[in-house]
């Protein structure tokens, strides 16, 4: 691969059970042919996993739709790099009141963990918010740790 | 698109070793479930789950595999993992499970610590 427009990928994904299986194995596909690491690429599909349950589970949206956009780039020393954005247009949630719901409720809580999963295997993570919907925009790079 | 888990279930000594194979999500957490409270039920105090061909997992099937742990240890016994992927291992420590279960490299030295010889 060596055309920038043959790195982009967009999906339109349905909310149904296991379909974040086929944007991880999308996006797996993408960063193997960039040349990504295998360790790399799973964590990179496991954020994605929990992304788009995340979206299927709580966005509430009418469209029953994900969007997802998929950009594979170098770095300047030629490691591979993906950005990801997963888009629901949904209700939207409040990222603070998430982040400290997960705090209070300890290790011991079983579930709500999707977001701490998802910054702790992504190298970049940026979420954007409102009542018209969320979109996650995450990074994989195959030199960071 | 359907993603099923198998489960093969290998009885030992004091409990049993458990095979799982492919997407461990609520669906698969809740087969896994089963299977471990018909070995608690017939009197199984220790598990052993091989996830040794099980390449993701997510929260919901992660949660699962903390109850039926919590459930093993109000009854006395213990579950412990064996061949875990790095990620999956990395997973389990974010959500606290390995703080409940053990976690071993591989089988063998799973086996001998646990005393579940064939």
């Amino acid at each position: 691969m060596t055309d920038t427009a043959e790195r982009q990928m967009e999906l339109i994904l349905p909310m149904v059970a296991d379909i974040e299986i086929a944007a991880a194995r999308a996006a797996g596909n993408l960063a193997r042919e960039l040349g990504m690491s295998g360790d790399k690429i799973d964590e990179m599909t496991h954020a994605i996993v929990e992304a788009c349950i995340n979206a299927r589970e709580h966005s509430c949206c009418a469209d029953k739709r994900i969007y997802l956009r998929f950009v594979g780039t170098a770095d300047g020393d030629c490691s591979p790099r993906i950005d990801i954005w997963i888009t629901d247009h949904g209700r939207g949630f409040d990222v603070q009141q998430a982040r400290s719901r997960r705090q209070q409720l300890g290790p011991a809580h079983k579930r709500g963990w999707g977001l701490q999963i998802i910054e702790a295997h992504m190298d970049e993570v940026e979420i954007t918010t409102s009542p018209e919907g969320t979109t996650i925009h995450m990074v994989k790079c195959e030199k960071k740790s | 698109m359907s993603e099923e888990l198998r489960v093969a279930v290998d009885r030992r000594n004091s409990g049993a070793v458990l095979y799982t194979k492919g997407y461990i999500n609520n669906v698969g957490g809740e087969e896994i479930a089963n299977r471990a409270y018909e070995l608690m039920d017939g009197g199984a105090r220790t598990l052993l789950l091989n996830l040794r061909e099980t390449k993701i997992v997510n929260s919901i099937g992660i949660s699962i595999l903390i109850e039926i742990i919590e459930k093993m240890i109000d009854q006395g016994g213990k579950i412990a993992f064996c061949c875990l992927t790095p990620v999956i291992h990395k997973t389990f420590q974010i959500m606290g499970l390995a703080n409940y279960a053990t976690i071993y490299p591989d089988e063998e030295t799973a086996v001998k610590e646990l005393d579940l010889q064939p």
